[in-house]
């Protein structure tokens, strides 16, 4: 394997553009062809974001059509709906089961998914799905980490991803982008790289 | 029938006032003055017509008006379309309800002035149709045929005349009454689907509806016979498709062609006056008819473009005479003398061909390459087209069905599951007041909200239209919203017109149709949203910024000044947090004449945010909180939310959270609200929770509070962000 078409999404403000940013500064570091193509309009409203990294392949456009991602990261449950047809049969699917209810849902006008009917829907197109809930994430200190540096981790530990990037060279990225902030960032990056080994995910799920 | 000498312009005037036009708005451009200039030495009582700040302006508010169900005409210059083009182009994806026609005049060979463009480029571009008349008697017919063809097929129509048509003078007959504009109700449609764009799936399905509505455009014009088709009684010869104002020298340039000597047999001649969509039968028929096309018309090769694609569809492999093969020049206007050239250089290719003045049989004849030889059939070998594409030409409208696509099953399915996520404003948005101040203010004066047209803008602002504000109606271009509102205005409405705008969007386009209300003493109130950003895009600088992030060397331009400078009736300058005095306000203002302009003055959450503005927060009293929802129902604020061990039936029932939308993805939500919770049912109440991170202490939804939870706390006090 020598490519890897990655589709994000989540909601605006979740740090999902914040992981493709990520990702694009390791595979600059690596010299490894890279194109990330972030849709973030209302982003910062509350919006569904997405964003399209392609890693390993020269010469291509930055749209990952349907049925085209080897991996899916999905920060929000209901939004990860959104993305289901953009993985490629056999694929793997990363959903971090946050809820992030939209108002229509909080006054009882319109019905929020539940974790099963979605993984349902991941599962009904032959895709292998891991799932990480917040309660999963680990404290530093007392302090809470950030979920999209835990997730990055856990994508370079559970899927494809480690067969394009080192894992140590994407925690040097993510330490050196915040400098302040990199003690806490490094835990929380390696926690998400243990998460799918600790899971037994890494063993039983991930595909070569 | 009364006969008189009229030029151009008047002829396009007078159908106008024919075709019962109720308003009529432009700006003065040769050779397109004459039209409007007629108009107001006219008695014409119950119309509007005026000379508008400038083309964009006069669009909108001619747009505004057939929106409203009216028939209404929009003049200009050729350059006119280029500043009317940004509101052009969108009011072109919703389609209109009352007759739209948008009159240009373009000058080929340039006897005015500015560059000699082509305005056809406009309608192909934009999808919409246009008409062509190629005389005075034919502008005045084709000018009422133009809003028959926008309420038959619910899109403007181009009307396009060039310099000699326009200002040409002819004897016309016609029919000399004055016709009132007819008593319709004024259309007041809530569908932001359609006036808005605001969405993915809302303007490709507006694009699909376009090309559609041009298909519809297609048939009528067929139906109605606009393109005159003659076909020579013997196949073969000539076939001349000539467009527009060319059709005027055609006969006498083939007379011409014909005492000179040069052999072009007989001819079959295609009449185009409706030249967008491109007349498809008429050209099939054309070319299956001859051997060798000529198209003749002024300025680029649309038509002749069209016409080659056409011709390798249908395996036609005749020569194409114009400008394309260097016989005609794309420079200058047209008259007898080219016509005659072309003729000339079709009169060499038919003689090549062994065609001139025999046509009828199958022969072979020395081709242009050398040892080659081409073997001419009747032309009746053309009735299969070359691709397997069925009717469909390239480069030729398909039907909407071949182009919207199949989304497929998977991602169809999957995503229907996914919960509507309306865009909103941010929490402690300072719009989020102006939404609630004018709801408010429009019921405090004694209307229905449903009944008090209110215009959306580009920016932040236009996100009033989404729950649970529900209040916007319309999103066109860049300022849009005050011209629109106009147009309203001259329909006839009864009720107050406001318009709504951003401060960087008033700066950007807005000036105009403000100028151009107060002008001509329009009545109406603009609410102009000053968070001294222009922060949709990311919190840019715009003109009035605080000056300490003006670019050194400027400075911040203080927008109240300005308006002050244009001379609205009244101004008032109001804080939308405090939304009890902004609906006072604006109360008053929706109960009192003449233009009326509310800034509403506060600065941007975020950007107060980020520069250390302190303004507080609020904090939820669970005891007192009944959790009604009334805060979250009213305000939608991102910072408030339901504690998760609550219930989530309604306390009341909801009615306006019907339209959701999210990105890509707006789904009108069919379901119904959730059955009440029985009163005392000992169900655990829980409360609503505020995020302190996101939370600026706004206050606005304290004031919903019917049992006073919520309390503002902390320091600072609201007007420190300003």
């Amino acid at each position: 394997m020598t490519t890897c078409d990655l589709v994000l999404v989540g909601v605006g403000g979740q740090g999902v553009l914040t992981i493709g940013d990520l990702l694009l500064r390791a595979a600059f570091a690596a010299d490894l062809p890279a194109s990330f193509c972030p849709t973030k309009g209302m982003a910062q409203r509350g919006g569904f974001v997405k964003a399209e990294l392609r890693l390993g392949a020269e010469g291509v456009g930055p749209r990952i059509g349907e049925g085209g991602a080897d991996v899916v990261i999905a920060m929000e449950r209901s939004e990860a709906l959104r993305a289901i047809g953009y993985l490629r049969p056999g694929g793997m699917f990363l959903l971090y089961d946050h809820v992030w209810e939209p108002t229509g849902v909080q006054l009882g006008v319109d019905t929020y998914p539940t974790l099963d009917e979605v993984t349902a829907e991941i599962e009904a197109e032959g895709a292998v799905c891991m799932v990480i809930s917040p309660a999963d994430l680990p404290e530093m200190d007392g302090t809470r980490i950030s979920p999209n540096v835990f997730l990055l981790g856990a994508a370079l530990g559970g899927t494809q991803l480690r067969d394009l990037l080192d894992a140590s060279s994407v925690e040097e990225v993510v330490a050196s982008r915040w400098p302040k902030a990199s003690k806490i960032n490094r835990h929380a990056f390696r926690a998400g790289l243990d998460a799918p080994r600790k899971r037994g995910d890494g063993e039983n799920h991930v595909l070569g | 029938m009364t006969r008189l000498i009229l030029t151009g312009n008047q002829a396009v005037a007078l159908g106008a006032v024919q075709a019962r036009v109720k308003v009529v708005a432009g700006y003065p451009g040769t050779p397109s003055t004459g039209c409007i200039a007629h108009l107001l030495t006219m008695n014409l009582p119950e119309r509007t017509v005026e000379w508008s700040t400038n083309e964009k302006v006069a669009f909108e508010v001619a747009s505004g008006a057939a929106w409203a169900g009216q028939r209404a005409l929009a003049t200009m210059k050729m350059s006119g379309v280029n500043v009317a083009y940004d509101a052009l182009i969108s009011i072109a994806y919703s389609g209109t309800n009352g007759g739209l026609v948008i009159y240009v005049a373009d000058d080929p060979g340039v006897s005015a002035g500015m560059p000699e463009q082509d305005s056809r480029g406009f309608a192909l571009m934009s999808d919409l149709p246009m008409l062509e008349p190629a005389s005075v008697a034919d502008a005045y017919r084709l000018t009422q045929a133009a809003f028959e063809l926008s309420e038959a097929a619910s899109t403007p129509v181009f009307l396009r005349l060039t310099t000699a048509v326009a200002l040409g003078h002819a004897i016309v007959d016609l029919d000399p009454t004055v016709p009132p504009p007819p008593a319709r109700d004024v259309v007041l449609e809530k569908n932001i689907t359609r006036y808005t764009k605001a969405g993915s799936k809302i303007c490709k399905d507006q694009h699909a509806a376009l090309i559609e509505r041009l298909d519809t455009a297609g048939e009528w014009i067929s139906e109605a016979g606009l393109n005159r088709l003659e076909l020579s009684d013997a196949p073969g010869g000539l076939g001349i498709v000539s467009v527009g104002a060319v059709n005027a020298y055609l006969n006498e340039g083939l007379d011409a062609a014909r005492s000179a000597g040069h052999q072009v047999g007989e001819v079959s001649i295609l009449r185009a006056v409706a030249t967008t969509p491109f007349p498809i039968e008429e050209v099939k028929d054309l070319l299956t008819r001859c051997d060798t096309v000529l198209v003749l018309e002024e300025l680029e090769p649309h038509m002749e473009r069209a016409v080659t694609v056409a011709a390798h569809h249908w395996g036609f492999d005749g020569p194409i005479v114009g400008k394309l093969d260097g016989t005609l020049s794309r420079i200058g206007e047209y008259g007898v003398a080219e016509v005659r050239k072309a003729l000339a250089a079709c009169s060499t290719q038919l003689v090549n061909r062994g065609e001139a003045g025999d046509a009828s049989a199958s022969m072979t004849v020395p081709a242009a390459k050398a040892g080659e030889s081409v073997t001419i059939l009747p032309r009746a070998h053309l009735a299969t087209p070359r691709s397997d594409s069925g009717d469909l030409l390239p480069g030729c409208p398909p039907s909407a069905a071949t182009l919207t696509g199949e989304p497929s099953k998977t991602v169809l399915s999957s995503t229907d599951l996914a919960a509507p996520r309306p865009i909103t404003v941010c929490a402690g948005c300072p719009h989020r007041g102006s939404y609630l101040a004018i709801e408010a203010a429009i019921k405090q004066a004694g209307f229905a909200k449903d009944e008090v047209m209110v215009t959306g803008d580009i920016g932040c602002t236009i996100l009033g239209m989404n729950p649970p504000f529900n209040l916007l109606w319309t999103e066109v271009s860049m300022g849009s919203s005050i011209g629109l509102a106009q147009g309203y205005v001259h329909a006839g409405i009864a009720t107050p017109v406001i318009a709504t705008i951003g401060d960087s969007t008033f700066f950007h386009g807005g000036i105009p149709g403000l100028l151009n209300a107060i002008q001509h003493g329009t009545p109406l109130t603009l609410v102009i949203m000053d968070n001294g950003w222009t922060s949709m895009t990311g919190m840019q600088v715009n003109p009035g910024t605080d000056a300490e992030f003006q670019p050194e060397g400027g400075r911040r331009i203080d927008l109240v000044k300005v308006v002050e400078g244009l001379g609205p009736d009244r101004i008032e300058v109001v804080d939308p947090y405090d939304v009890p005095s902004m609906t006072d306000v604006l109360a008053g203002c929706l109960t009192s004449d003449g233009v009326k302009v509310v800034v509403a003055q506060q600065e941007c959450a975020i950007q107060a945010r980020r520069r250390g503005v302190a303004v507080g927060t609020v904090a939820v009293d669970p005891d007192k909180c009944i959790l009604c929802k009334r805060c979250l129902k009213v305000t939608g604020c991102p910072a408030l939310s339901v504690l998760p061990n609550a219930p989530t039936e309604l306390g009341e029932t909801v009615e306006d959270l019907t339209v959701s939308l999210g990105s890509g993805s707006n789904v009108p939500t069919e379901q119904a609200p959730r059955e009440q919770e029985p009163e005392g049912s000992g169900t655990p109440r829980g409360s609503i929770a505020i995020d302190p991170l996101l939370c600026n202490g706004c206050g606005i939804c304290v004031e919903t509070c019917p049992t006073n939870a919520l309390v503002r706390v902390g320091s600072g006090t609201k007007g420190d962000a300003k």
